[in-house]
């Protein structure tokens, strides 16, 4: 039996080692450049001065670092404002997501009531409405409630849309713990809210890890709803600060390139932490709206 | 047994845990999207009752001559994306699900970078590529010694194809990584067995691989079609729809309608329009893959 696999994956071998398969994987590192490259280039162009990237380095790795354009970039403009509202608005809506879809995804997965289907079905409806379709209502909403402008303008929304997306990933792994466990810990005396507490939320973790790492990701980015609900300068997250700088400094593009740095710099860092965390949730979930 | 039942139907803790998450996404979700269709019906400016009007800007939608543009604008933003993200993508993922392939991890990474920077910056980087005088494009185009040179984002020919490539250049990842995991997901032995039964490597994948897919490339075809449709914020960011209103799309007609223009009913009867034309995409795309199911 093992001599026969053996034999199968030699015949496989030799026809792998086609010179046409180098080429192939010449492809692959070809578009990791396409890919990563414009990267490469706004970084290293936010280390430049206008003439090294108009004329005389504009590919290469700056010849002088000038660290100047960041100092400038974060002194000058409104970025520390931009970075404390978006920590903010992330922070706050992220935790809300996670306690309202925790809470609503044990009731519909564990608990025993007439409208557990309903309400699970209700709610997954909302993956497939796209903001589009929500927000003329919604801004209307948002004034109506004298909310514009202000943090919870766009908090709201954002807790709100990210629900249907995490109790998805709840529900499926709330499903998949055996019942024994709260049986047992029932029968000592606890109470519903005790046993959530202290039994599930403990093993819920790992989901709410890949949940907190997305939410933040996609609120952290945001752009649509952020522009339509928020004008006042001092209340814009990063994405919506940045849109400003394009008419305001278009001149100085080393000052530009050091402002897109700073403000990539958490995604980046929280993907290259928890990459195979944030590619699985976001294919396992999505594949599921299919 | 009993134990269990009364506990887990405690009507006050059902109602405690799933009341805050209803009650939110009913306000700023469901009661939102009643509320689009409703006011499609009316003449509305967002202040007050309006009128009602029935079908009336329907009508006046079929006739709008920005329609036309932004269909066929949202026509080639999803061809793009199909050609480049799925085309490519399926290359760039079978190449790279070959077991002898080194680096993957990087190459994984790198593919997928892009997908978590903010729109904006993207959208920014990409003006500063695409600058006819000192951008990356045309400065490539010189040094390899081809006198092509474009204004790709100000041309009323070209700059659509521009901006659709800034949104498949940012998701390529996403997708790769859709097609990537479809690929896994195939057993090995069908491969096997094909190459042993004389096939070539690349039929075996045109003829086993890429069918035995077919839901992952369902799913990848409804989210680049439904990306395409609902596309915008590269036209806002990188041209403002323009030049003039060259690269308006369905969602830049409502975004203009409804909050440059305060004609707000109308842009509701847009949002309408456009979530019907996506679930109508979705289940062309539905059926078409699903004929070509295959069970393992």
């Amino acid at each position: 039996m093992k001599k026969g696999a053996n034999n199968k994956s030699m015949v496989i071998k030799k026809k792998i080692m086609k010179p046409g398969q180098l080429l192939l994987q010449g492809v692959l590192w070809l578009y990791f450049i396409v890919s990563v490259y414009p990267l490469f280039w706004m970084i290293s162009y936010s280390l430049k001065n206008n003439n090294e990237i108009f004329s005389t380095n504009p590919f290469g790795i700056p010849t002088h670092f000038r660290i100047e354009n960041y100092i400038h970039a974060w002194s000058n403009f409104n970025i520390p404002r931009y970075m404390v509202n978006s920590l903010f608005v992330t922070s706050i809506s992220t935790i809300g997501i996670l306690i309202l879809s925790i809470l609503f995804s044990y009731a519909v997965a564990r608990m025993a009531w007439k409208l557990r289907v309903p309400a699970r079905v209700y709610m997954m409806i909302g993956l497939f409405i796209p903001l589009q379709v929500i927000m003329i209502p919604l801004a209307i909403l948002v004034k109506d409630f004298h909310l514009i402008n202000t943090y919870g303008a766009i908090i709201v929304p954002y807790i709100a849309f990210g629900l249907p997306f995490s109790s998805l990933i709840f529900y499926g792994f709330l499903r998949a713990i055996p019942f024994d466990l709260e049986e047992s810990a029932f029968m000592d005396g606890a109470s519903v809210y005790r046993t959530f507490i202290s039994i599930i939320a403990p093993i819920v973790k790992p989901a709410i890890a890949t949940v907190a790492i997305l939410q933040f990701l996609g609120v952290w980015n945001e752009f649509l709803l952020a522009y339509i609900l928020i004008s006042d300068e001092s209340m814009k997250t990063l994405p919506l600060g940045l849109l400003f700088f394009q008419g305001q400094y278009s001149t100085d593009w080393g000052g530009m390139g050091a402002v897109m740095t700073i403000a990539s710099l958490p995604t980046v860092i929280v993907f290259l932490i928890f990459s195979e965390q944030v590619e699985r949730a976001m294919t396992v979930g999505s594949s599921v709206k299919g | 047994m009993n134990i269990m039942k009364t506990y887990l139907n405690n009507k006050r803790a059902v109602a405690l845990f799933t009341l805050p998450a209803l009650l939110l996404y009913t306000i700023v979700v469901s009661y939102p999207v009643l509320q689009t269709l409703y006011r499609s019906f009316y003449d509305w400016n967002g202040l007050g009752g309006g009128t009602f009007s029935g079908l009336s800007n329907y009508v006046k939608l079929i006739h709008d001559p920005l329609l036309m543009r932004s269909l066929r604008n949202g026509a080639l933003f999803a061809l793009v994306l199909v050609i480049f993200q799925i085309g490519l993508g399926t290359l760039l993922a079978l190449v790279c699900a070959d077991p002898n392939v080194k680096g993957r991890k990087i190459l994984k990474a790198g593919y997928f970078i892009p997908v978590v920077l903010s729109v904006t910056v993207v959208c920014q980087l990409w003006i500063a590529i695409y600058d006819p005088t000192s951008g990356l494009v045309n400065k490539l185009f010189q040094v390899l010694g081809i006198s092509y040179q474009q204004n790709w984002l100000t041309s009323s020919t070209v700059s659509i194809i521009a901006i659709a490539f800034v949104n498949a250049w940012q998701f390529m990842g996403f997708q790769f990584s859709l097609l990537y995991a479809g690929v896994k997901s195939i057993p090995e032995q069908y491969m096997e067995a094909a190459i042993i039964d004389g096939c070539s490597k690349w039929k075996a994948h045109l003829k086993i691989t890429i069918p035995l897919m077919a839901e992952t490339y369902k799913f990848c075809f409804i989210l680049a079609i439904t990306s395409g449709i609902g596309a915008f914020i590269q036209m806002l960011i990188m041209t403002s729809g323009g030049p003039g209103t060259t690269n308006y799309t369905l969602t830049y007609m409502i975004y203009r309608y409804a909050f440059l223009d305060s004609k707000y009913g109308y842009a509701c009867a847009i949002s309408v329009f456009l979530v019907a034309l996506s679930l109508l995409a979705t289940l062309v795309i539905n059926r078409l893959f699903g004929r070509e199911r295959v069970t393992y």
